[in-house]
């Protein structure tokens, strides 16, 4: 009995050492881990500190729109990339203070049709589908036939714009005609309205809508483009904003189109670029509008097709037809 | 009989044949020769320049895919064209002839030896010929500049060209300049090309109605036009001497194919009477609807009340 008592006392005891050495140990433990923590936060402290002090010699000088030197943080440079809200206001507004003008010399049009092809690849349009096209014409059964290349006329006076029920064409204050697939409902008043047939609608998923899926819609280039909506010429309205010529008159290898600033008196030819004064070309040349008893106006002027450099391919000549009485 | 008619026929087509090659280079341009040394930096540079201005009539060098014309602008690796000199090549893409457009507003002097360059790599028994003399040789150890100035009274651009050297300043003379008026996509030439006289002035008459900017200021630039003999020189000057232009916006006035705030005004008033006329009548019908319900309660109110009065009196 007595020594099962001992026995007791023993294990009580034993108890005891153990409880002791955990406390211990537990202590020790905390003590370790506060310590860890400790310098772990001081050093997260310092380096944090460190990179702040370094970002504060990480900027960069930008030169604002207004011409001032500002200096940015390194880390918040982001990469300019046009919202579709700016795209819109800007889009809508125009380029201040220009007015567009072309001018083709129909005298040296070959039919190349690079015009053509520039435009639709640039706009994700079909072959079929043309903002400028080049025509086969000829006047009267004496009168030689011609190519004639026809964008859009984007008149001061543009009956196309008047019939919009819902704001979706619109002109622009340096006289571009756009349209906003986004407005548009499709209904077709303008392609009635445009006595130059110069507007398309797009009867089937356009092509390129897959890839363009996820790009922002420029109103300024009419990408991407959308099934039952109008599309037409833009006078390559991005293009003017960086300063460069409209794609199909620089990819013309003949020197066909002209395109300036009516403002500057100023036409530049695609192929030569070549800069001539606008009023003394139209007026030396003989230059005339498309229509102009209908009173639009149009902003593309043609110079008649006098003293042809290429000769007109008999291949493709057609017969006049006479009208039966 | 047969065999000298066909020999009188053949005779006669040659000149024909020989007409498309008579494309003669003066003889002071025959010789002239890149300023530096073709290597394989610059006949890459040549070869983006090449598919960017030459490519959609001369097609691929060594394909003889050219477009046909007539006459055939030729694959530039043939003999035909490999057989002209380096300042032919130059001359021709410069000056450009018939259907060949001029590439002298296009392409620098440097972008067209770049070209050359590309075009030369067809041809593997060519040795280039470097120009010694790069710096001017008109004013050796000078350096050309150029000044501008407006003569207001005789509507005038001077430019003034002198050499500065050591043993002092003298003025340039006899040397071929350009004027150029900046436009929005690119210079456009103010009169023709003058000759600077004794005192090294060029006098160029600014036309009739040069329009500036909103205050008339025109930004020129001039240059020499013989650049091997004078340097490339040139000197951009902002002056005065243009026709102050206020643009007007195209949309500025009201029309029908405007904005809704520039609507004509008898749009915009027909519209607005329209639709108070229409509201107006909505809420006349509205008020008549109303009183038929007033009256038609009130006349019930008063059957019933005679009603009420009435009923006793039957008991």
């Amino acid at each position: 009995m007595s020594r099962d008592k001992k026995e007791e006392g023993n294990r009580s005891n034993d108890l005891d050492r153990v409880i002791e050495n955990s406390r211990r140990d537990f202590l020790r433990k905390l003590t370790l881990a506060g310590a860890v923590t400790v310098t772990g936060g001081a050093a997260i402290y310092s380096g944090h500190r460190f990179e702040k002090a370094k970002h504060r010699e990480g900027y960069v000088k930008v030169l604002t729109e207004d011409n001032r030197l500002v200096e940015i943080p390194v880390e918040q440079m982001r990469d300019f990339k046009p919202d579709l809200r700016m795209l819109q206001s800007r889009g809508r507004e125009g380029i201040a203070g220009k007015r567009w003008v072309m001018v083709i010399d129909l005298s040296k049009c070959r039919n190349a049709r690079k015009c053509v092809e520039a435009c639709q690849s640039a706009h994700h349009l079909r072959p079929y589908e043309y903002h400028i096209n080049t025509l086969v014409m000829q006047e009267s059964v004496n009168t030689p036939a011609f190519f004639m290349p026809k964008p859009c006329q984007h008149c001061d006076n543009p009956p196309c714009v008047s019939v919009c029920p819902v704001d979706a064409t619109f002109k622009r204050q340096d006289g571009i005609v756009l349209i906003d697939n986004d407005r548009c409902i499709g209904c077709r008043f303008c392609m009635a309205a445009c006595p130059y047939s110069a507007r398309i609608f797009h009867w089937q998923e356009p092509s390129k809508h897959e890839e363009d899926g996820n790009k922002e819609y420029d109103v300024e280039l009419n990408v991407p483009q959308k099934k039952g909506t109008i599309s037409k010429c833009l006078f390559s309205a991005d293009r003017l904003r960086e300063g460069m010529l409209p794609y199909c008159v620089s990819a013309c290898p003949n020197g066909v189109f002209y395109f300036g600033d009516e403002n500057e008196d100023a036409v530049t030819n695609g192929t030569t670029k070549e800069t001539v004064r606008f009023s003394e070309l139209i007026e030396k040349n003989g230059g005339y509008r498309l229509m102009p008893e209908l009173g639009t106006q149009p902003r593309v002027y043609y110079l008649p097709p006098k003293n042809r450099i290429f000769e007109f391919e008999q291949g493709e000549k057609r017969e006049y037809k006479q009208e039966k009485a | 009989m047969k065999y000298t008619t066909g020999v009188i026929i053949c005779l006669m087509l040659l000149p024909s044949f020989a007409r498309g090659q008579d494309w003669v280079v003066p003889d002071d341009r025959k010789g002239r020769l890149s300023t530096f040394p073709f290597t394989d930096d610059t006949r890459k540079e040549g070869e983006k320049l090449y598919q960017v201005n030459c490519h959609s009539c001369h097609g691929d060098p060594g394909r003889n895919n050219f477009i046909a014309l007539q006459p055939p602008p030729g694959d530039p690796a043939t003999e035909k064209i490999q057989r002209n000199s380096d300042g032919e090549i130059f001359h021709k893409v410069s000056a450009g002839r018939g259907q060949m457009p001029s590439f002298r507003s296009v392409l620098t002097t440097d972008e067209i030896w770049k070209v050359v360059s590309f075009i030369r790599s067809f041809n593997r028994s060519y040795v280039q010929k470097v120009m010694q003399v790069i710096t001017s040789s008109a004013y050796p150890g000078a350096i050309i500049s150029m000044k501008l100035a407006y003569d207001e009274a005789t509507k005038q651009v001077l430019v003034i060209a002198s050499a500065t050297s050591e043993t002092g300043t003298v003025p340039v003379t006899g040397a071929g300049v350009r004027l150029l008026a900046a436009r929005y996509f690119g210079k456009m030439a103010v009169d023709e090309e003058k000759t600077t006289d004794v005192n090294g002035v060029a006098t160029f008459s600014v036309p009739e109605g040069l329009r500036g900017d909103t205050a008339g200021n025109i930004g020129f630039s001039a240059m020499f036009t013989d650049e091997a003999t004078f340097g490339s020189v040139s000197k951009d000057t902002v002056l005065m001497a243009g026709m102050p232009v206020i643009p007007v916006s195209l949309t500025a006035n009201r029309a029908m194919w405007n904005t809704v705030r520039k609507a004509p005004v008898w749009i915009i008033l027909a519209y607005g009477l329209g639709v108070l006329a229409v509201w107006g009548f909505i809420v006349l019908v509205m008020f008549k609807l109303r009183d038929i319900f007033t009256v038609g309660t009130a006349l019930s109110e008063n059957i019933s009340a005679s009603h009420g009065q009435t009923e006793p009196t039957k008991n």
